[in-house]
């Protein structure tokens, strides 16, 4: 397919690209082999010291917080990237490449899609109440649901419940689209929903589309968009610790020296955009290690507003308690699959007793791995304890998404 | 030569040669236990592959030790020239011929199974009826723990003429097998459906892994066999039991009857 990368934006950099094309960003060798090391000293330090399970930071630098993260961080505008996203997909459809009625974005969790899908000007399908249905209730209320002109599913993860009685939504609605009997749609599927049906339905083929991975380069053009917009006051963003530059995004006539640290984000993260923001918020200070190191030379070179930024070996990410049982891994993997559940639907996709999954659920919460929607009573992973939670799933052989 | 020549090769050995040599053994025991203790401890804090391959190195690294052990205490003991070790290999080689010849045979045998890797730690075999995962392998048997927690030994000698199934070969990916036996006369179809969902469904499942569900007919029963691959190898039991029990749930929501396999064979 000549036409699988569309136009690029920088609110998407990358583009849209089809899912065999995702790939993790680059890193050397040596990166990855002290990566390797670190994760399994982390595997055997969770035994020993389960007090140091959540987000720490290892220096003494006042924290951007509030309206200065606000400023120099801020959470990405789901409407921009929903008009970008519609875009993207017009153009794909102008060159031939999406010949459906239905457009599939499978997206890693935080990658800001069903917020964007939310704001499309198309009528938004919220799952039912009750998703355990039989096959005859699901035809049924696909029927009533899919009848009334365009239509958009934010988040698929939310219209089914692994459970033997929870599956019978979905696979009514991916017969549907097989066969182009499901009207005018857009979906946003989490990978790991997507991996899970892929595996149980291994004739599906909707022909998703993903967000391309965002690479070193790529997360500093993202980073200084969201933080200057269009340019109108540019953002300076330096090391604490040896005042090289990590935003603005490089020119080709600057002279200044730059940080490998986008790059280091950008592996950390594995492209995910909502993880490398969540990180970089962390990672903001308001002021160096040392104040004098701030030249008058460079404060010519560039100005407008300016923070500075802790390396990522400063950071202790939030990670996994070791257990003796597997119940902490079931309840992260489910809340992973379905995009967040409340305690009811975990029982119900677990298999396990209410009181038992309170407990966990305290746990992992004191660990920043997972955080309640107050609103809906959903509990969620968090972007921050994503990275450690999906290795942690993959070493111990669950099924996890190919992103 | 009537004492085939041990007199001389032994004279040069003094008292500090012994101390020597008493030293280096005793520092590879030191060793090897510490090897048989920390590996297995590190490999229980660690899951998936990383764990087999560190079990995997304990029996390999026994051995190197006891090898460079060997090459160094001859030296300090006797002179290393062709006659001595004429003599001493020879010595050797009478001594577990007659005395040990059965110990020789499990020593030789567990050599090879560090070669030809028959079994490993952390894989689940079954010899002579017997299954159990294998805890370690020492230098004349292997120690094997049954699902009911019992450890037997089984000396490396077996190898020889026994046949020995390997679950899961030095991998994580173990089959299991849930088997049920449903009253006849229902949609067979259906329920292979459903039971495919009950195992897609179970949380302790490798959906990564092959999936399958067989059914074939016996006497009195539509005989189901749920195929597929736990998380890890040591939960088995729980997989098992896991299926099971959602798979009753289906044929209890569905109407089909449960035939007990006792029931099966007695008629």
């Amino acid at each position: 397919m000549a036409n699988d990368v569309v136009e690029d934006h920088p609110y998407l950099p990358g583009g849209l690209i089809t899912l065999d094309q995702w790939k993790t960003p680059e890193t050397s060798v040596q990166k990855s082999i002290r990566g390797a090391f670190r994760d399994i000293l982390d595997q055997l330090r969770a035994g020993i010291s389960p007090e140091e399970q959540a987000f720490q930071s290892l220096d003494d630098l006042p924290m951007l917080s509030g309206d200065r993260l606000r400023e120099f961080a801020p959470e990405p505008d789901a409407a921009l990237l929903a008009k970008v996203l519609v875009d993207q997909f017009d153009q794909l459809c102008r060159d031939g490449a999406g010949h459906r009625e239905v457009s599939f974005v499978v997206a890693p969790p935080f990658s800001g899609v069903p917020e964007a899908l939310r704001c499309l000007s198309r009528r938004v399908l919220t799952p039912p109440d009750n998703l355990l249905m039989t096959e005859q209730d699901a035809g049924r209320w696909w029927d009533e649901q899919l009848s009334g002109g365009d239509w958009a599913i934010p988040e698929l993860a939310d219209f089914w419940l692994r459970h033997p009685a929870g599956l019978n939504l979905l696979r009514e609605l991916f017969a549907r689209i097989a066969l182009d009997h499901a009207g005018n749609g857009m979906v946003g599927c989490s990978s790991w929903c997507w991996q899970f049906w892929r595996q149980y339905s291994p004739e599906l083929s909707l022909a998703p589309y993903t967000l391309a991975p965002l690479t070193g380069e790529q997360l500093t053009r993202w980073l200084d968009y969201l933080a200057s917009g269009d340019g109108e006051q540019q953002v300076t963003a330096r090391m604490t610790r040896d005042g090289l530059y990590v935003l603005p995004a490089p020119r080709q006539d600057s002279d200044l020296k730059y940080s490998s640290f986008n790059q280091d984000l950008a592996t950390l993260a594995r492209g995910n955009r909502g993880v490398a923001l969540a990180i970089w918020q962390r990672t903001l200070r308001a002021r160096p290690e040392k104040d004098d190191e701030d030249s008058g030379k460079e404060a010519v070179l560039v100005a407008g507003r300016r923070c500075w930024v802790a390396p990522l070996d400063q950071l202790s990410l939030p990670s996994v308690p070791a257990s003796a049982g597997r119940q902490p891994s079931h309840i992260l993997h489910a809340l992973l699959l379905h995009d967040g559940l409340n305690t009811e639907q975990l029982a119900l996709a677990t298999g396990m007793q209410k009181p038992d999954i309170a407990l966990t659920l305290d746990r992992l919460i004191r660990a920043e791995l997972v955080g309640r929607d107050q609103a809906s009573d959903v509990y969620r992973v968090t972007p921050l304890g994503y990275p450690a939670v999906r290795k942690n799933l993959q070493a111990r052989g669950y099924p996890v998404d190919g992103f | 030569m009537g004492d085939f020549g041990f007199k001389e090769t032994f004279s040069s050995i003094t008292s500090d040669a012994l101390l020597e040599a008493l030293a280096v053994v005793i520092l590879a025991s030191v060793l090897i236990m510490l090897v048989q203790k920390l590996i297995p401890a590190l490999a229980g804090k660690l899951g998936g592959k990383l764990r087999l391959y560190l079990l995997a190195s304990v029996p390999l690294l026994r051995l190197l030790i006891i090898v460079l052990t060997i090459v160094t205490v001859v030296p300090i003991l006797v002179e290393p020239s062709f006659e001595n070790m004429v003599a001493i290999f020879g010595a050797l080689g009478l001594a577990l011929g007659f005395a040990f010849k059965d110990y020789a045979n499990s020593l030789i045998a567990g050599i090879v199974t560090l070669y030809e890797m028959p079994y490993r730690p952390g894989d689940w075999i079954e010899v002579n009826g017997r299954y159990g995962e294998v805890r370690s392998i020492g230098t004349r048997a292997a120690e094997i723990v049954t699902l009911d927690d019992t450890v037997i030994v089984i000396p490396h000698s077996l190898l020889w003429n026994t046949l020995l199934a390997n679950g899961n070969d030095g991998t994580d990916n173990l089959m299991c097998v849930a088997e049920l036996h449903l009253d006849p006369n229902h949609n067979v179809a259906r329920m292979q459906h459903l039971f495919r969902d009950v195992v897609f469904t179970c949380p302790l499942t490798k959906t990564y892994q092959p999936v399958v569900v067989t059914v074939s007919a016996t006497d009195d029963a539509m005989r189901y066999r749920l195929k597929a691959y736990p998380l890890e190898p040591r939960e088995q039991s729980r997989f098992i039991s896991d299926l099971t029990a959602r798979a009753a749930d289906v044929c209890a929501r569905e109407g089909v009857r449960m035939v007990s396999k006792r029931v099966t064979d007695a008629a």
